[in-house]
C-alpha cells in the first residue's frame, strides 16, 4: 500500500487545498500519472502517483485544506501489471515494499536526474533579486556556466504572458504529458507583483469606467506644424492636458484615506506612465507635470521609458504617482476597463487613433482622426457627473490645442 | 589654519622620527634591543636616539629575544612604555612563548588589572638577500592569537603614524617593518606627533573590476600590478590593509561588493597564511557578490630560499596580473 501525502512542493509551504482529483477510487493509475491538483499559497500544481497501482481510498474531499504530511489517498500497488512500459522485469513485492517508505522527492530526483547549476554567487544573487528561477536558464558562459547576462536576458515565461504568446493551457497539457514541463509558466517575480497590486486595487476600489471619443485632427495637425522645430510625442500632449484638467478637477488627483475618513487632494500632478517592458508592466513617474512645458515632459518621458526598457530604472522613478495614464493606442485598442493604480483615484487609457467618417456641424460627413479614451475612477471618491466634466475638459484641450496656450506656465 | 611642516623621509627615517617624537612626549617610554643603542640598530632605525635620550631610555640588551620581550612585558606591566626591537622578525621564535603566553593574555589573566602597553618592532620579509631565517613573514603566527595587535605599514607616513598609535595603545602591538621598503622611497612625513588609526585599511587606488589586497612590502607589488592591469583595460581597487589584526573587514567588504572579484597578495607561505582569513572575511560578508573564486598570490610553501631563488619565491606584479586575469576570465 502506498500512501500519497501532501509534501512540501517548495518554498516551505505548510498547507494546501485539494482542488481536483483526476482519478476515482478503484481506478488504475500508472507511475507518475497526475492524480491530484493542489493549490498552495503561491501556485497550483499536480501531484503524481509515486507508484502504479489501483486507487484504494481517497481520504480527503475536494476543496479541503490540508497540512503538509496529510495522507490524501492510498494506492494499492500490488497490482503493478499495468506498468507496461518497463523494459526490465520487476518483482512486484520487492519494488512495492521500499516505495512505501521512499519519499516522493527522491523519486522525482530519480526521474529527472539532479539539476547541476553552474553559476557564480554573484550571478545567483542577481537571479534571486530578479526572482528568476536559475534552474531554468541555459548558461552561455565557459563550460555552460550561467552568466549575469544570461540571467538578465532570460526571457522568462513572464514575458510570454505579457506578449500573449504561449499562454499555455498548462494544466490540461501537463495532465496529458507530465514531462512537458516547458508549458508551465512560473507565476512569480514582477508578474506576481503586478497581480498582487491589481488584485488589491480591484478588490478595494469600486471601479467605474467612463468612455469618450476625442477628435484628434487638430492636435495632430498642430503637432505636424511643430515638427520642423520640435517633435513632441502625442503622449506629452495628453500629460499636459491632463495636468491642466486635473487642476480644474482635483478630485481625480487625490487619495482616499478611508481609515481617517478623508480625501487628500494632492498639490502636484505626478503622472505615472504605464509602460510595457519585457519584464512586465512598470509605471515610471513624471513629477510636477503641471509645472513643466510640453517639450520638458516629452524629454523626460522619453528618458524614463528608455530606462524602463533597459530595466535600469530606480525605485524612486517608479513611485509616488498621483494619476496614471495608459497609452495603449499605439498597440491598437478601441476600449478597455483599466484597473486603477492603487491608491490613486483614477486612470486614463488612450486607445487607437484612426480616421473615421464623422458627421460635422453642417451635417456633412467628413474624415476626422478619432480616438477613444477611457477614464476609470474610484466611485467612492467621485461620481459619474464629475468624471464626465473632467473628461470633457480634457477633451476640449486636445480638440482645440490652442487652448493649451492659455495654460502656459 | 595651521600648516603642518613635513619632511621628505624614507620609511626607516620615519620610524626613527616616530620613536624620537614619542621619546620626547612620553618619558616612561624606553627603547631596547640588540644594538639599538650605540650602534643605532642594524638598520639605523634607532640611530642617534641613545645620544639624545641617554642610556636609561635607549639601551642595548644581551642577544636574547626571550629576555628582551620578557623584560619588556615586566616593564610594561609596571607603568613603562617599552618599544622592543627584534632585529629580524625571523629571530622572534625564542620570544614567541613570552609573547603568546604572557603579553597577549595578561589583561585577560589579570581581569584587566594589568595591561601590557608594549610595542615589538620587527623588520620582516624577503627580497633583500638576507641569510636564512632573516626573511620570514610569520605574521599569521601572531594574528591567530587574540590580545595582540599586528600592524604593518607600507610607507613612511603610515610607518610614523602607526608606530605612534602602537606606542599609545594600551595593549601589546607587533609592529612589522617591511625591510625591503626601508629605503625604497621617500614620503612627506609631518613633523611632530600624529596618529594613523590601528584597524583601518586604506584604499590607495580606486577601480571597478578587481579588489587587490596586500600589506607591507607587497603594496608596491599590487600597485604595479594594478597599473599593468589598467593597460589591459582592467581597473583595480588597491587596498593596503595596514593592520593585520584586527583586520578592517569593512574596507574589504565594501570593495569586493563593488568589484565582485578579489586577489590577495602576501609574501608569506600560502598554507595557513593570512590570505585565507581574508577569504573567510569575503565569504562571510560578500559571498553573494562574487563573480569568481578569490585568488591568492603568495610565497611558495617552502622556507624562504637562499638569495639566488628568492625572487622566484616572492609574488611579483606579473604573477599578480596573471591572477587578476584569471579572476576576470573565470
Amino acid at each position: 500500500m502506498v500512501e500519497v501525502k501532501l509534501h512540501d512542493i517548495g518554498e516551505g509551504m505548510t498547507e494546501g487545498d485539494v482542488i481536483t482529483y483526476f482519478v476515482k477510487e478503484g481506478e488504475d493509475v500508472n507511475e507518475d500519472q497526475p492524480i491530484i491538483e493542489v493549490q498552495t499559497e503561491k501556485m497550483v500544481t499536480e501531484l503524481t502517483a509515486p507508484k502504479g497501482g489501483r486507487i484504494k481510498d481517497i481520504l480527503v474531499e475536494e476543496g479541503a485544506t490540508i497540512s503538509v504530511g496529510t495522507t490524501i489517498l492510498t494506492i494499492d500497488a500490488g497490482n503493478a501489471s499495468i506498468e507496461e512500459d518497463e523494459a526490465a522485469p520487476k518483482n512486484d513485492s520487492e519494488t512495492s515494499e521500499p516505495s512505501e517508505t521512499a519519499p516522493d522527492h527522491d523519486r522525482k530526483r530519480e526521474v529527472k536526474g539532479p539539476v547541476r547549476i553552474k553559476a557564480a554567487p554573484y550571478t545567483r544573487k542577481i537571479a534571486r533579486e530578479l526572482e528568476v528561477d536559475i534552474e531554468q536558464i541555459k548558461g552561455t558562459g565557459k563550460d555552460g556556466r550561467i552568466t549575469v547576462e544570461d540571467v538578465k536576458s532570460f526571457k522568462g515565461p513572464e514575458e510570454a504572458v505579457d506578449k500573449g504568446e504561449k499562454v499555455a493551457p498548462a494544466t490540461k497539457k501537463a495532465a496529458e504529458d507530465p514531462t512537458e514541463e516547458e508549458n508551465w509558466i512560473p507565476f512569480k517575480g514582477r508578474r506576481k507583483q503586478i497581480a498582487k497590486k491589481m488584485t488589491q486595487s480591484i478588490y478595494t476600489i469600486p471601479h467605474v469606467a467612463h468612455m469618450e471619443e476625442v477628435d484628434m485632427t487638430e492636435l495632430l495637425a498642430f503637432r505636424q506644424e511643430l515638427k520642423p522645430e520640435a517633435s513632441i510625442s502625442v503622449a506629452a500632449f495628453f500629460i499636459k492636458a491632463l495636468a491642466i484638467a486635473l487642476n480644474d478637477y482635483p478630485i481625480f488627483n487625490s487619495e482616499l484615506d478611508e481609515e481617517n475618513g478623508r480625501i487628500l487632494l494632492k498639490d502636484s500632478v505626478h503622472m505615472g506612465i504605464a509602460t510595457d517592458t519585457t519584464e512586465g508592466l512598470i509605471v515610471p513617474v513624471i513629477r510636477n507635470a503641471e509645472g513643466k512645458s510640453l517639450s520638458d515632459i516629452h524629454k523626460e518621458m522619453k528618458s524614463l521609458t528608455a530606462k524602463a526598457m533597459e530595466n535600469n530604472i530606480t525605485g524612486k522613478e517608479v513611485t509616488g504617482s498621483t494619476f496614471t495614464i495608459s497609452n495603449v493606442g499605439p498597440l491598437g485598442s478601441i476600449g478597455a476597463t483599466p484597473i486603477i493604480n492603487y491608491p490613486e483615484v483614477a486612470l486614463m487609457a488612450f486607445h487607437k487613433t484612426k480616421k473615421m467618417p464623422v458627421v460635422d456641424q453642417n451635417d456633412e460627413i467628413v474624415i476626422r482622426s478619432m480616438m477613444n479614451i477611457t477614464l476609470t475612477f474610484d466611485h467612492r471618491v467621485a461620481d459619474g457627473g464629475e468624471a464626465i466634466a473632467f473628461t470633457n475638459r480634457f477633451k476640449s484641450l486636445l480638440e482645440n490645442p490652442k487652448l493649451l496656450l492659455l495654460e502656459l506656465v | 589654519m595651521t600648516t603642518v611642516k613635513t619632511n621628505s623621509m624614507t620609511p626607516v627615517q620615519a620610524i626613527n622620527d616616530g620613536l624620537r617624537t614619542m621619546l620626547q612626549e612620553r618619558e616612561e617610554m624606553v627603547v631596547l634591543g640588540e644594538d639599538v643603542g650605540i650602534n643605532g640598530g642594524v638598520f639605523r632605525a634607532t640611530d642617534g636616539l641613545q645620544e639624545s635620550f641617554g642610556e636609561d631610555r635607549v639601551f642595548d640588551t644581551p642577544l636574547s629575544e626571550s629576555g628582551i620581550i620578557g623584560t619588556s612585558i615586566g616593564m610594561a606591566m609596571n607603568g613603562m612604555l617599552p618599544v622592543a626591537e627584534i632585529q629580524f622578525f625571523g629571530f622572534i621564535y625564542p620570544a614567541y612563548e613570552q609573547v603568546m603566553t604572557h603579553a597577549t593574555r595578561m589583561r585577560y589573566r589579570s581581569m584587566g588589572a594589568f595591561t601590557v602597553p608594549m610595542v615589538i618592532r620587527a623588520p620582516y620579509g624577503a627580497g633583500v638577500r638576507a641569510p636564512e631565517i632573516h626573511s620570514d613573514s610569520m605574521e599569521a603566527l601572531f594574528t591567530h592569537m587574540p590580545g595582540i595587535k599586528v600592524v604593518c605599514p607600507s610607507n613612511a607616513y603610515d610607518a610614523k603614524g602607526l608606530l605612534i598609535s602602537a606606542i599609545e595603545d594600551p595593549d601589546p602591538v607587533l609592529f612589522l617593518e617591511p625591510l625591503k621598503l626601508y629605503r625604497a622611497y621617500k614620503d612627506e612625513v609631518p613633523e611632530g606627533k600624529y596618529e594613523v588609526e590601528i584597524g583601518k585599511g586604506e584604499l590607495l587606488v580606486e577601480g571597478e573590476d578587481v579588489t587587490l589586497i596586500a600589506w607591507g612590502a607587497m603594496v608596491p607589488v599590487i600597485k604595479k600590478a594594478a597599473q599593468l592591469a589598467e593597460e589591459k583595460g582592467i581597473t583595480c581597487d588597491v587596498i593596503d590593509l595596514r593592520t593585520l589584526s584586527p583586520i578592517d573587514k569593512d574596507i574589504i567588504a565594501a570593495s569586493v561588493q563593488k568589484t565582485n572579484r578579489c586577489v590577495i597578495v602576501h609574501e608569506a607561505q600560502s598554507t595557513g597564511g593570512l590570505g585565507n582569513d581574508i577569504i573567510s572575511i569575503v565569504n562571510d560578508t560578500s559571498f553573494l557578490y562574487l563573480k569568481s573564486p578569490i585568488e591568492r598570490v603568495t610565497g611558495a610553501d617552502v622556507h624562504v630560499p637562499f638569495w639566488a631563488l628568492e625572487e622566484h619565491f616572492l609574488p611579483t606584479p606579473e604573477r599578480t596580473l596573471h591572477a587578476v586575469q584569471k579572476v576576470m576570465d573565470f
